[in-house]
C-alpha cells in the first residue's frame, strides 16, 4: 500500500463515521457486519476478510464474508477442526500468522486444506471481546505471506470491537439474557440471507455474490434491514423483479440446463 | 469441541423410528423439563393463515399459557414467532417485563401460577415452524450454561422437527453440521424458485433427491448451486 498516512487516517476515521451512522435505533446487525468487512479489506493489507461468531453451543459460524473465497477459508478452519481462527476464539487473544506454510506442525489439516487451493498465505485472527471471552472472531487474509504492522493489528481489533458493540447491540447488553438473544438473531438471518441469495441468483440467472449484491443495494436504498429483505423475499412476499438493476438487461436468461 | 449441555444431548439421543410430529414434541417438551429444571413446556405451530395448533403440552398450565397468548394475541410466543428471536423472562410479575405485554402479563398473573416464562422459536431461516414454550412457578434467570443449553437444543429441535417435515424415507436426522452450510440455503432458495413451492417443500426436494441418489445433501446443494442440476423440469 503506497498511500499515506494521513490519508489512511481519514479513511479510517470515514468508516468509522460510517459505522457509527450504520447503528441507528433499530438496525440490523448482519448489514452493519458486512459494511465492516468491506472497510477491512479497503483499510488493511488485507485481501478478504471474514467474520464468524460462536452459537449457542459455542461452535463457530461464518456470518459475513468479504468473497467466496473468505468464506472457504472460514470453512476450511471449521472443517478441519483447527486454525488461527479457532485458537483466537478459544483464547480470546490475537493469532497472527505472517506465513501459513510455518504452522504445517500447529495445524497440519488446515494448512493442507489451505495449500490444496492454494489462496492465501496469511491470516490474522482477531477477538470479538466480551468481558475477557470471545464470542467470535474477525479474520483477515491475505495471497502475500507477512506480518501485519502494530498499527494496522489495532485498526483491526478496533474494527472488531465495533463489530462487537454492533452485534450485542451495547445498550442492551446489561441483561445476560439478551447475548444470547442477539447471538442467535445474527445467525439466524445469515440463513435467512442464504436462501434469499439463492432466490435471486435463480430468477436472475446470475451467481450468488451478484445476487447478494442485488439484496445490499436494495435495502441500504430504501434504508431497509438486510435480514428484513431478505425475509420477504424467502416467503414471496416480494416479487423478485423489484432487484432488477435498473442500468443493466433486467432478466438476463437463466444458465442452461444439463 | 465444547461440552453439549443436557437437552441438547437428551435431544440428539431421541431416536428416528416411528416419530410423528407430535410424538417428537412431547419428546422435546419432556427433555427441557427434565433438563432445565422447569415445570412445564408446550410446542405450537403457527401456519401462515396465523392459525395455531398445539402440538403439545406437559401440563394444564402450560396448555393455559399458550391459550392466553394466543386469545390476547401478546406475550414471549407471540414475540418469539414474530421475531424469530429467543425471549427470556426471568419473572412475568417483574414491571419491566411486564411492560412489554401488559395485557398478558396481567392475564398470567390472576389466572396461572407460572413465574418465569422462556419462549424459543423454532426458526430456519425466514421460516418459523413454531414455538417452544416453557414456564416455572418461581423466578428464575439461567445460568449462562443453561441459556446456551436452551438455545442451542431449540436449534437441533428445529432440524428434527424440519427432517421430519422433509422427510426423504431416510433413518437419520437434519445433519446439524450440514444444515448449518451456506449452500444447503442458496440451493433451498434456487429450489423454491424452480418449483414455485415453500423453502421446507424445497429442501425437502433437495433431501429426497439426495436419498433416492444415494448422495450426501451438501453435494446436491453444491450441484444445485454451481447450476449442473435443476429440478425446474422433472428430475428423477
Amino acid at each position: 500500500m503506497s498511500r499515506s498516512r494521513t490519508d489512511r487516517e481519514r479513511s479510517a476515521n470515514q468508516a468509522f463515521v460510517a459505522l457509527a451512522d450504520t447503528m441507528v435505533a433499530d438496525y440490523d446487525a448482519i448489514d452493519l457486519l458486512d459494511r465492516l468487512i468491506g472497510f477491512c479489506v479497503d483499510l488493511l493489507p488485507a485481501d478478504a476478510a471474514g467474520i464468524v461468531l460462536g452459537d449457542a453451543r459455542r461452535e463457530l459460524r461464518v456470518v459475513a464474508a468479504s468473497s467466496e473465497a473468505a468464506e472457504l477459508m472460514e470453512l476450511l478452519q471449521l472443517q478441519s477442526d483447527e486454525g488461527p481462527c479457532l485458537d483466537c476464539f478459544q483464547n480470546a487473544a490475537p493469532v497472527s500468522i505472517a506465513d501459513l506454510g510455518d504452522a504445517v506442525d500447529r495445524w497440519p489439516r488446515f494448512v493442507a486444506a489451505v495449500a490444496e487451493r492454494g489462496q492465501f498465505r496469511a491470516v490474522h485472527a482477531l477477538p470479538l471481546r466480551l468481558r475477557g471471552q470471545a464470542i467470535g472472531a474477525l479474520n483477515l487474509f491475505d495471497r502475500e505471506p507477512g506480518p501485519l504492522p502494530e498499527h494496522d493489528l489495532a485498526l483491526g481489533q478496533a474494527l472488531a470491537d465495533v463489530a462487537t458493540i454492533g452485534i450485542l447491540q451495547e445498550r442492551a447488553i446489561r441483561r445476560a439474557e439478551v447475548v444470547n438473544e442477539q447471538l442467535q438473531m445474527a445467525l439466524t438471518s445469515r440463513v435467512t440471507i442464504e436462501q434469499a441469495k439463492g432466490v435471486l441468483s435463480q430468477h436472475f440467472g446470475d451467481d450468488v455474490e451478484a445476487a447478494f449484491d442485488r439484496l445490499r443495494r436494495y435495502a441500504r436504498s430504501r434504508n431497509e434491514k438486510l435480514a428484513g429483505v431478505a425475509g420477504k423475499v424467502v416467503r414471496r412476499e416480494l416479487d423478485p423483479a423489484v432487484f432488477a438493476r435498473p442500468s443493466g438487461p433486467p432478466h438476463r436468461a437463466p444458465a442452461p440446463r444439463p | 469441541m465444547p461440552e453439549l449441555g443436557v437437552v441438547t444431548r437428551t435431544l440428539l439421543g431421541i431416536a428416528r423410528n416411528g416419530a410423528d410430529e407430535r410424538i417428537l414434541a412431547t419428546a422435546i417438551c419432556r427433555a427441557y423439563v427434565d433438563g432445565l429444571g422447569v415445570d412445564g413446556a408446550s410446542i405450537s405451530v403457527l401456519t401462515a393463515t396465523e392459525a395455531r395448533e398445539t402440538l403439545s403440552a406437559t401440563d394444564d398450565t402450560a396448555e393455559l399459557l399458550e391459550e392466553l397468548q394466543f386469545a390476547l394475541n401478546e406475550g414471549p410466543c407471540v414475540e418469539a414467532a414474530t421475531t424469530g428471536n429467543p425471549v427470556l423472562v426471568p419473572d412475568v410479575h417483574d414491571t419491566t417485563d411486564a411492560a412489554r405485554w401488559p395485557v398478558f402479563a396481567a392475564a398470567v398473573t390472576e389466572q396461572t401460577d407460572g413465574r418465569a416464562l422462556f419462549a424459543l422459536p423454532l426458526q430456519w431461516g425466514a421460516v418459523n415452524l413454531g414455538v417452544l414454550d416453557l414456564y416455572r412457578r418461581l423466578p428464575v434467570t439461567l445460568s449462562d450454561a443453561q441459556r446456551r443449553d436452551a438455545i442451542g437444543a431449540a436449534d437441533v429441535a428445529t432440524l428434527m422437527m424440519l427432517g421430519l417435515r422433509t422427510d426423504p424415507g431416510g433413518d437419520d436426522w437434519l445433519d446439524t453440521a450440514v444444515a448449518s452450510r451456506a449452500e444447503v440455503h442458496q440451493a433451498t432458495g434456487m429450489v423454491l424458485v424452480q418449483l414455485g413451492v415453500s423453502a421446507p417443500q424445497a429442501l425437502a426436494r433437495l433431501r429426497a433427491y439426495a436419498f433416492v441418489h444415494d448422495r450426501l445433501l451438501i453435494d446436491v446443494a453444491r450441484d444445485v448451486v454451481a447450476r449442473r442440476l435443476s429440478f425446474a423440469e422433472d428430475v428423477e
